[in-house]
């Protein structure tokens, strides 16, 4: 192999400046945190309050969030695994429960605010863009931007799920239909009907009839806590309808119990700090000078 | 070669950013709310291009008297011949942050007042104004192992 000059010495590393911490871990969008975050400097301390959706694997996470100097500061949060209460069973991270749990965050944090009466949203969601307006003689309505953090903004992503379903919970989100699912970019227009499909999981329940005839296997693989549960695809709809109306009726965040951690088997070792060193040191002299 | 009076004529170190400080700006900078009549510093920050001070105006402070969406107004005195005129500079939030001289003297209000508040309920005569430091009080040095040193200056020899 021919020489080559070692890139990574020790000047290239007394040089280098490192990327924020959080961009490091890869987390945060900063020139997209800068534009949600900051507020007008002629609105002195209002918050600026944005709905962050993030997905992970199995869950849902939706939460209202506004910034300080301090640090941010959740406002209120709903999670997916939160739905198997209001009796959505499977598929938690699917397009319609991704809508269910922006629909819960945004009840919650209406009822904590004392806005809920006020601003009810649209309880029979029908696929159309409708956003939420000022309603006669009460506050204006709670405003949120929307934080994708670093997804995809494809066309039918389930980052848009949960913001309709937060709107449609009386929270004014300021968006447009161009990025829920059955948008056509030829003619601009958005598929209502397809719209109110994903809303309700009928998209899911198709799929599992399509794979209850073609492939049974599979679809015990793919559907497995659906089929535990007694879930058929026929029973998809009513079952997130239900969810809404529970969701509306008691939107109430139940916290859990907080369990022990159990004992481990080792002991970690933690570093010592400088003034436990030196007790440690002194313990020992007195020790020695005690048994002289 | 003539002499050039651009904008950022001069400015090679003063507006060029520390050693590894380079890039984005931490968000801190924007989360801090300014009133009008805050005393601020100016300081521009090269890391954003828009809205920074004339290179005068670096390390100047001034009171606000304007706020508005991104930026402050700030009134700073210059000194132009025989006098100061006062000075309105539009300056972006990065390149301003609070003055601490401000601060302090706020924090000794607090202090004062609180010990005006005890020395009254004690009885006790207060004087709360600020002393320059003050020559330093007689003491004694002692010679046990610090024997003074006698120095006179060597006579004087022509060493050519």
């Amino acid at each position: 192999m021919p020489f080559v000059k070692q890139q990574k010495n020790k000047a290239y590393f007394k040089r280098y400046q490192v990327k924020y911490r959080r961009r490091r871990e890869g987390k945060t969008d900063y020139y997209a945190r800068k534009r949600l975050v900051v507020q007008a400097k002629n609105k002195y301390n209002s918050p600026k309050y944005r709905l962050v959706v993030r997905f992970t694997n199995k869950d849902v996470i939706c939460q209202i969030i506004y910034a300080k100097l301090q640090g941010d500061f959740v406002l209120s949060a709903a999670y997916a695994h939160e739905l198997p209460r209001y009796g959505v069973k499977g598929g938690l991270t699917n397009w319609a429960s991704a809508y269910a749990t922006g629909l819960l965050l945004s009840r919650r944090t209406l009822a904590k605010l004392g806005l809920a009466d006020k601003y009810e949203g649209f309880a029979e969601p029908d696929g159309t863009v409708q956003l939420i307006e000022a309603a006669e003689d009460a506050p204006r309505p709670f405003k949120a931007f929307l934080d994708v953090g670093l997804a995809r903004t494809s066309t039918g992503a389930r980052v848009f799920g949960a913001m309709k379903g937060a709107s449609d919970g009386g929270i004014f989100v300021p968006h447009n239909g161009n990025r829920f699912p059955g948008f056509d970019l030829e003619t601009k227009t958005n598929d209502d009907e397809l719209l109110r499909n994903y809303i309700y999981g009928v998209h899911v329940a198709e799929y599992m009839e399509y794979l209850e005839e073609e492939d049974e296997e599979r679809y015990k693989k793919q559907f497995a806590t659906f089929i535990k549960n007694g879930i058929t695809s026929d029973k998809v709809e009513d079952m997130y309808t239900e969810a809404h109306e529970a969701i509306r009726a008691d939107p109430s965040a139940k916290l859990a119990e907080k369990k022990g951690k159990p004992a481990k088997p080792y002991r970690r070792l933690i570093a010592l700090n400088k003034k436990q060193k030196l007790a440690k040191i002194n313990d020992a002299k007195a020790i020695f000078e005690a048994s002289r | 070669m003539p002499h050039s009076f651009g904008l950022r004529a001069r400015t090679r170190h003063m507006f060029s950013r520390k050693f590894r400080e380079h890039g984005s700006i931490p968000l801190s900078t924007y989360l801090k709310t300014y009133k009008v009549g805050d005393i601020v510093d100016i300081k521009a920050n090269a890391a954003v291009q828009k809205g920074m001070p004339h290179k005068f105006y670096h390390g100047r402070t001034g009171v606000i008297y304007n706020v508005t969406k991104s930026a402050v107004g700030v009134l700073v005195h210059k000194n132009v011949g025989n006098r100061y005129l006062e000075k309105r500079v539009n300056v972006r939030v990065e390149h301003i942050k609070h003055s601490k001289c401000r601060q302090e003297f706020l924090d000794r209000v607090v202090t004062n007042a609180q010990k005006k508040k005890e020395a009254k309920a004690a009885g006790v005569s207060f004087n709360l104004k600020r002393i320059p430091a003050q020559p330093r009080e007689a003491r004694h040095i002692s010679t046990k192992f610090n024997v003074p040193q006698t120095i006179a200056p060597i006579a004087y020899e022509t060493l050519l």
